[in-house]
């Protein structure tokens, strides 16, 4: 029998055209009990070739493909954990000291780390290919006898690949002669490349990309033949019938190699505590001061949920893991970083304790085996949100400083290809011209929602391809092969590994392009599936905002506002939050939240918390939300789906819209226990596979028939349980994100100015961009003043303006400025003030003239040198001076010519239209003013949102308002006063388009115009007639009907059409 | 009073309307670029009000154009024709407007495909007035299919300006430039996108505001680019004419009274076109690249009343065309008629020739310095009769160097043409001494030689494996066999390829019987008759899995 012992999978970048689990499947199909995986330069793919396999009850091996320092490769194979400790070590060593993929291992690297790993010769790219094509079968001989004395003679298999090929058949020849001569055993292999023969036109395509070629020149790089498939045991045993020996091996070799990843050997690094003291007591401690210090001494039920929680973590033997993530929060505290706990951890009342977590689950009655269950058997996962950007890479730089370089790493994100770079890629390497990619790349859209219309077909047709042809045939069907696979190693955004002892003895290291990081060679799921502890230190935009905010206030208004003691229920934040007033605000701004608002009216805490979580494919899929908003305003009568679930849901009104209800509904209805019931949310979880669903559904029913619920109710149950398993929020989770959601409408219905400017300094984030941030400011009473080099800081600031603060645009909202030239100017006029456009750039002699022209376009260069008058045109015309210099020669020589004088003020006056010979410019100032015409307002919309992508002066749509009315054009708040069901014309500047997939294909679009924001509802059908005006259009008109439904106000559109009111580049953030 | 320019607008679509006069009415679009990509170049007004856009691929205008088509459609569109852009008819279109223009006067510049100028000095004593020039101009542009714009002013750039700018005949008087020049847009001045993003910034949208710009302070800003505009901008740029050269492609023609058909008094005749091309070459000082024939025939009347009905329906050549490339200049038109002669000896016009047109590409002469050392090459153009007369033996393309290609698909390479140059000589010495086989790759290779065309073969399979094959007659039991050896490729391609080769030891046995027999190519006759195959032999056959057949590929030594 054979097996297949070296294969390459997609994770040998631009290698291998088949992910593991295809490996894994072609193998179970052939029925091969075993294979191995030798990935180019590290195991990547190792985890799901070992978990895709293990659910096949295929024995995945690993090994890797390791370079040497002569161009060929060593395939190893590991045998045993030290040999895959060894592996990972070796290619560590060479990836942390080498530039991205140049690597290679020293003979005496190999020599020091051989234990545990089996070498064979290799194919094409092996060291016997290599010797013999040097010096014929002398040269081969020497090579594998110094193998043998590398590895040992035991641990060497000379390798046999058949790919109908005449040289590989020579080289096979000159093999089993050197086997023979030296009694090596030898191996059959295929060179597996791909899992079946058609994926051999990928791997061409890949060849192409990776020898940056095209198809039609890459000549004899690309492959000869489709042989390198995972070819079943009869057909190896047909090719290799004269060497029969070469396929028994195989079967010998695989059962030598014991090590699998379920013998990964990792360790959780134990906590330092002081001596005498052990982890769990040393916990037990610090849990016991946190709970006196946020419940206060004597809680009894927090007393008894603290034991249980500590019980089960000593059971668990996972203290130390509790004290790492305490010693970061810790960490951040000191260091006055805003630190908070999210997801399942905020169920934990030892997080709470611990102030890992804000959220009390005791007062919330959260369940805690959400969070940690003895049945689960998996590690329990703690994020920590900090604020985006330099104080979250703190927190991450004392992570590694603590466990120092091998044993803490950044968790990798496998790029792969998706509908854009897939369709840039292929038809780079069919010849297709770059503008022709750059066209289909913009077309192939990614919508949320996909209809029977959103096909590649569809953006194929939409790009102008004839898919009937076959070149673009071919591309599509490449395209569509290609999705998925991996491209290249990223880093993810915040998850970390730690390991007592070695992590580069567990996985593979690489130096992350940002310097001083590592980075492990296997993702945030796979390090999860390997059971690898990770805590994830994520960047939250709105924490950053909400620190930059406080620090403001302080600055400016002299207060110090405590996060952790804002009044509970504050009028003014409820109004607002009731009237859906909330752009800028945490996770309730969406133009969903905003719709949802006025029918939930939250009036307390856990209402912001529903507020928070409804709006989730979970309740909007499972039919959750209009049922709860009925029952919330009181036309329905709140009812629970069996008696026995009222304690569960009676706060949610009946309706289960939380993940730990529907565990709890489990636990009551079928007699889950809580590890079961986190096994059925798993179940139902983002790897769902059909099989499993069924296993714990019967499971749930066959329960529930126990208790006596059954027919339609059990239904019920059922279909509200695995109806948002997948997307539904857990409630600690939505308490956490509630308390930001709280924080940040407080700020900004209390601290206005400041709130803006944090926010603005943290952009991108959020559902608006800035320009609609800034007019929604500015429709609240603030004002926002324009980017001015004479005042301007590179982030926005405040100012006052008498006794009212207002907002002084920062210099990184001027595009193309860079942000160290930006930071020079603020600096050379904190020495002193500019004079003229030409001192400004004789002191900040790094300001390029593509930067100034910007900066002149928007106005910031007016005030320079403080002249009365000028304008955003005569500083385009100094700066085209300015940044045109004489030379050193004639610097600073003054015009002298005085009929040049009398030129200009003649020309002056004659364009300006604005000074007569009556009213001579000054002599004295002539060359620093220009013969050209103010701007238009219209010049100045377009140059504004041309080089801020906003405008601090009216609204584009104030301009033709008068217009507009005159031709029936309501406004956003003239919608607020009509009756439901009237036919309304609205246009306005589209700021979001949105096609949730929950919603049917019905796309969103929010128009913003002086008064505010008008919603739109367009039909699938509408969107299908008008699809290249709703997408591409920056200004629209709708006509349609009215919609008020208790306060929410939109217009659903009937008719639909360009509006060409202005050039302004106005920006729209789209979700697709 | 000095230049008159014309301008043809939206030249690409009259070029093409020009050759199809039938496209003149209606909205009409231009398709250029290179397939399968094509896109909308140029399109009419009409077509521009149907809502074709430039930058429109082919399939979306001709899904545009079948909605138009479609009579129920409610906003149906008015129908569109697409054409495909012209090249051919742009560049007749030019060089007849060029025709027209030296018809006129004979000091023009050829701006672009789009813009002439002429200088119409001395012009009015023939035609009377500057208008009148213009009109005469404007009718004979309108002779030869196009329309145009014509501007007549003191200067070249405001010529060009107005011609762009205003539409029909435009003169202007010399004091008047400026102030009529004023009100045209920017666009119509040739300057850098960067200078004109810098004067749309600063609100200058018309030459009059241009104009008013101080020049020193423009200068300052705009360098000398900023001074040439403000002239421009003003009409007081001046320059001269960039008089056209006549192309460097010479022609002769020849109408003959009688005409000719056999090859020896069409040599005389060549003979005497191509001296007195090369007498005018001669005083350029310039030789030969490539002669261009282009034969004229006459129509076969008598033919006419002996071919079937639907013969007479297939168009009959009319024109028979020969070309004549050579790998260096030449200037001797005696070799050059043996060249010809050559060529046409192999393959002479199917009719009489009528009328003899020869277009001759010239170039530099030839100049060679030959090493002190290095051994001399072959006379070039010795060496290009020898190469034309072993392609009148062996057939074109057949002859030349062969260069192998970078693939995997067995025997892939293509000829190119035999030149010896200097370099090649040398390396050609060089090799001289044979490189010593290296001890390391010394692996016996027999030689395998090349059937080609491959034959096809009949195979009969035992195990998968060939055991018996019938080919040129006779029957052979394989003896030993190796392969598959498998290929494929191309697979992007509309012809890709799928082998499966296999070296085979055959033995031979006696003729085979007639039904076994694969249909002899008249090829396989000449063989089977010539050469009898030894009885024992290796062998090289695949089978192509595309056509699902089997073929020799050649046998080895």
């Amino acid at each position: 029998m054979y097996t297949e012992l070296h294969a390459r999978s997609a994770f040998s970048f631009l290698e291998g055209a088949s992910v593991p689990e295809e490996l894994a499947g072609a193998c179970a199909k052939h029925g091969m009990t075993a294979m191995a995986v030798l990935d180019r330069d590290g195991v990547y793919g190792a985890p799901r070739f070992y978990l895709a396999a293990k659910k096949l009850t295929v024995q995945a091996h690993i090994g890797a493909e390791v370079p040497s320092a002569f161009g060929w490769r060593y395939p190893l194979l590991v045998q045993s954990r030290a040999g895959y400790q060894n592996l990972c070590r070796l290619i560590t060593r060479m990836k942390l000291r080498a530039r991205k993929d140049q690597g290679h291992v020293d003979r005496d690297e190999v020599a020091e780390l051989r234990a545990g790993l089996i070498c064979m010769t290799g194919g094409e790219e092996g060291p016997l290919a290599a010797a013999v094509a040097q010096g014929g079968v002398g040269a081969g001989t020497e090579c594998v006898r110094q193998l043998c004395d590398l590895f040992g003679r035991e641990n060497i298999y000379v390798e046999l690949q058949r790919h109908h090929c005449r040289e590989e058949e020579a080289r096979n020849q000159v093999a089993v002669e050197i086997a023979r001569k030296l009694s090596l055993p030898m191996l059959a292999t295929n060179g597996v490349c791909y899992a079946t023969p058609d994926e051999r036109e990928l791997l061409d395509v890949f060849t192409c990309i990776r020898h940056h070629r095209v198809l039609a020149n890459a000549g004899r790089l690309l492959s000869r033949n489709s042989e390198r498939h995972l070819k079943s045991p009869a057909e190896m045993q047909r090719l290799f019938a004269d060497l029969p020996e070469a396929i028994a091996n195989t079967r010998e070799l695989s059962s030598r190699l014991e090590f699998t990843l379920k013998d990964l050997g990792y360790e959780f690094p134990r906590y330092p505590v002081p001596a005498g003291s052990s982890q769990m007591q040393f916990l037990r401690e610090r849990t016991l001061d946190g709970v006196i210090s946020r419940y206060g001494p004597g809680n009894e039920k927090v007393g008894k949920q603290i034991d249980r929680e500590l019980a089960l973590i000593e059971k668990l033997d996972l203290p130390g893991y509790f004290l790492i993530v305490w010693d970061i929060v810790r960490f951040c505290r000191e260091k006055n970083i805003l630190v908070q706990g999210r997801g399942s951890a905020a169920n934990s009342a030892v997080c709470y304790a611990l102030g890992i977590t804000a959220v009390d689950p005791v007062g919330m009655e959260l369940l805690f085996e959400r969070f940690l269950s003895e049945e689960r058997g998996e590690w329990p996962d703690i994020d920590l949100d900090l604020p985006s950007g330099d104080q979250r890479e703190r927190a991450i730089q004392y992570v590694y400083e603590r466990y120092g370089k091998l044993g803490a790493a950044m968790t990798a994100n496998v790029i792969t290809y998706r509908g854009r770079s897939a369709a840039r890629e292929i038809g780079k390497a069919l010849s297709f011209d770059p503008e022709t990619l750059a066209r289909l790349a913009s077309l192939v859209g990614a919508w949320e929602y996909k209809d029977e219309h959103d096909t590649f077909e569809r953006h194929f047709h939409d790009a102008g391809f004839d898919v009937r042809h076959p070149k673009i045939r071919k591309f599509f069907e490449l395209c569509l092969k290609v999705q998925d696979l991996p491209r290249h190693l990223g880093q993810h955004s915040g998850g970390m590994v730690v390991c007592q002892g070695q992590l580069d003895a567990v996985v593979p290291l690489e130096p992350a392009t940002m310097p001083g990081r590592v980075v492990v060679q296997w993702d945030k799921e796979d390090c999860a599936d390997m059971g690898i502890v990770k805590v994830d230190l994520l960047g939250l935009g709105m924490m950053a905002v909400l620190e930059d905010s406080l620090k403001l206030i302080r600055e400016h208004q002299k207060e110090e506002v405590d996060l952790a003691r804002l009044p509970a229920d504050d009028p003014v934040v409820y109004g607002t939050l009731q009237k859906a007033d909330t752009v800028g605000m945490f996770q309730i701004e969406s133009r969903a939240q905003m719709a949802c608002l006025p029918r939930l009216r939250p009036a307390k805490f856990y209402d912001i918390v529903v507020q928070v979580a409804i709006i989730r494919p979970g309740p909007i899929v499972g039919k959750m939300v209009h049922p709860y908003l009925k029952r919330r305003q009181g036309r329905e009568a709140p009812e629970c789906l069996h008696p026995s679930l009222e304690p569960v849901l009676s706060r949610t009104l009946g309706v289960p819209l939380f993940q730990e209800q529907l565990l709890r509904m489990a636990m009551i209805a079928s007699g889950f226990t809580g590890g079961e019931a986190e096994e059925l949310r798993r179940a139902f979880g983002f790897k769902r596979s059909e099989k499993r669903m069924k296993e714990v559904e019967v499971k749930l029913r066959r329960g529930m028939e126990k208790n006596g619920i059954t027919g339609k109710v059990q239904d019920t149950i059922v279909q509200s349980i695995t109806s948002f398993a997948l997307y539904g929020f857990p409630e600690s989770h939505a308490a956490s994100f509630a308390l930001l959601a709280y924080a940040s409408a407080y700020l900004k219905c209390h601290y206005l100015a400041a709130f803006t400017a944090a926010i603005l300094n943290n952009q991108p984030m959020g559902f608006y961009s800035p320009a609609t941030l800034v007019k929604d400011a500015q429709r609240h009473g603030l004002r926002v003043r324009a980017i001015d080099v004479t005042c301007s800081d590179w982030l926005c600031t405040i100012e006052r303006d008498g006794e009212k603060l207002c907002v002084r645009l920062g210099l990184r909202f001027v595009k193309g400025l860079r942000e160290e030239v930006g930071r020079e100017i603020v600096r050379e006029r904190g020495i002193r003030g500019f004079a003229s456009i030409d001192e400004l750039k004789l002191r900040v002699p790094g300001l390029q003239k593509s930067e100034l022209t910007p900066l002149a376009e928007i106005g910031a260069l007016n005030f320079v040198g403080n002249q009365a008058g000028f304008h955003r045109r005569d500083a385009l015309w100094q700066i085209e001076r300015a940044s045109r210099r004489a030379g050193p020669l004639l610097e600073g020589c003054e015009e002298s010519d005085a009929a040049l004088a009398e030129e200009s003020a003649t020309s002056a006056a004659t364009i300006v239209g604005t000074n007569t010979a009556n009213d001579p410019i000054p002599k004295s100032s002539i060359k620093e003013y220009s013969p050209l015409p103010p701007m238009t307002p219209e010049a100045r919309l377009v140059s504004d949102f041309r080089n801020t992508g906003m405008t601090v002066g009216p609204h584009p749509m104030s301009y033709h308002r008068e217009t507009l009315r005159g031709q029936g054009i309501l406004s956003a708040r003239d919608l607020l006063h009509l009756p439901d069901g009237s036919k309304v014309r609205v246009a306005g500047a589209v700021i979001a388009r949105q096609r949730p997939g929950t919603a049917k294909g019905f796309v969103f679009l929010s128009l913003e115009d002086e008064t505010g924001i008008a919603n739109a509802i367009i039909t699938p059908q509408l969107f299908q007639e008008e699809h290249v005006v709703l997408v591409n259009q920056r200004f629209l008109l709708l006509e349609g009907r009215l919609q008020n439904q208790d306060n929410v106000i939109s217009v659903k559109a009937e008719r639909v059409r360009p509006l060409g009111i202005t050039r302004a580049e106005t920006v729209s953030h789209d979700f697709h | 009073m000095g230049f008159a320019c014309i301008y043809i607008p939206d030249f690409l679509l009259q070029a093409v309307v020009r050759g199809q006069r039938s496209l003149g009415d209606g909205a009409l679009a231009l398709l250029g670029g290179t397939p399968p990509l094509w896109s909308v170049v140029a399109a009419n007004s009409a077509a521009f009000h149907a809502g074709i856009q430039l930058g429109m691929t082919k399939a979306q205008v001709t899904q545009f154009a079948s909605e138009a088509g479609v009579p129920d459609s409610p906003a149906r569109p008015p129908q569109v024709q697409i054409c495909m852009r012209s090249e051919a008819q742009e560049q007749a279109a030019h060089a007849a407007l060029l025709d027209t223009a030296w018809s006129i006067s004979p000091r023009v510049e050829d701006t672009a495909p789009d813009t002439l100028v002429l200088d119409l000095q001395g012009l009015t004593t023939l035609f009377g007035s500057e208008e009148k020039v213009a009109q005469e101009l404007a009718c004979r542009i309108a002779k030869i299919g196009l329309a145009a714009r014509i501007a007549v002013a003191a200067n070249i750039e405001t010529a060009i300006h107005a011609a762009r700018g205003f539409p029909g005949i435009t003169i202007i008087p010399p004091g008047e430039k400026r102030r009529r020049l004023g009100s045209l847009p920017l666009g119509v001045l040739t300057a850098e996108p960067e200078t004109l993003d810098i004067l749309e910034r600063w609100g200058v949208s018309t030459l009059q505001a241009l104009a008013a710009l101080p020049v020193l302070q423009l200068s300052e800003r705009l360098g000398q680019e900023g001074v040439r505009l403000s002239e421009l901008a003003r009409g007081a740029r001046r320059r001269s004419l960039l008089l056209a050269q006549p192309s460097a492609s010479f022609a002769e023609e020849m109408e003959l009274e009688d005409a000719v058909e056999e090859l020896e008094p069409l040599s005389f005749l060549l003979g005497r076109l191509l001296d007195r091309l090369c007498v005018r070459l001669d005083a350029r000082a310039l030789s030969v690249r490539a002669v261009y024939l282009r034969f004229e025939l006459q129509p076969s009347f008598e033919k006419d009343f002996q071919v079937r009905e639907e013969a007479r329906k297939k168009p009959e050549p009319k024109h028979y065309r020969k070309v004549l490339s050579l790998p260096v200049p030449i200037r001797s038109s005696k070799t050059l008629l043996k060249l010809l002669r050559l060529q046409l000896q192999s393959d002479l016009p199917p009719a009489p020739i009528q009328k003899i047109r020869m277009t001759a590409d010239a170039a530099a002469p030839r100049v060679t310095q030959n090493g002190l050392f290095a051994p001399a090459g072959p006379d070039p153009e010795k060496l290009e009769l020898t190469i034309a007369r072993l392609a009148k033996l062996v057939g074109q393309g057949n002859v030349g160097r062969v260069h192998l290609e970078d693939s995997h698909r067995p025997e892939s390479f293509r000829l190119e043409h035999f030149a010896a140059s200097a370099e090649q000589s040398r390396r050609g010495t060089a090799l001289l001494w044979p490189r010593k086989p290296s001890a390391t790759n010394a692996i016996a290779v027999g030689a395998l030689r090349i059937i080609r065309p491959p034959e096809a073969v009949r195979v009969e399979l035992r195990n998968a494996q060939p055991a018996r094959v019938y080919f040129r007659g006779v029957r052979g039991e394989v003896m030993a066999a190796s392969g598959p050896w498998r290929s494929s490729g191309d697979w992007w391609q509309e012809d890709p390829w799928q082998h499966d080769e296999w070296d085979l030891e055959i033995e031979f046995s006696s003729p085979v019987e007639a039904q076994h027999r694969c249909a002899p190519s008249s090829q396989e006759v000449n063989l089977t008759a010539s050469q009898q195959s030894p009885p024992c032999a290796l062998y090289r056959i695949y089978f192509d899995s595309l056509r699902q057949s089997w073929f020799l590929r050649g046998i080895y030594d």
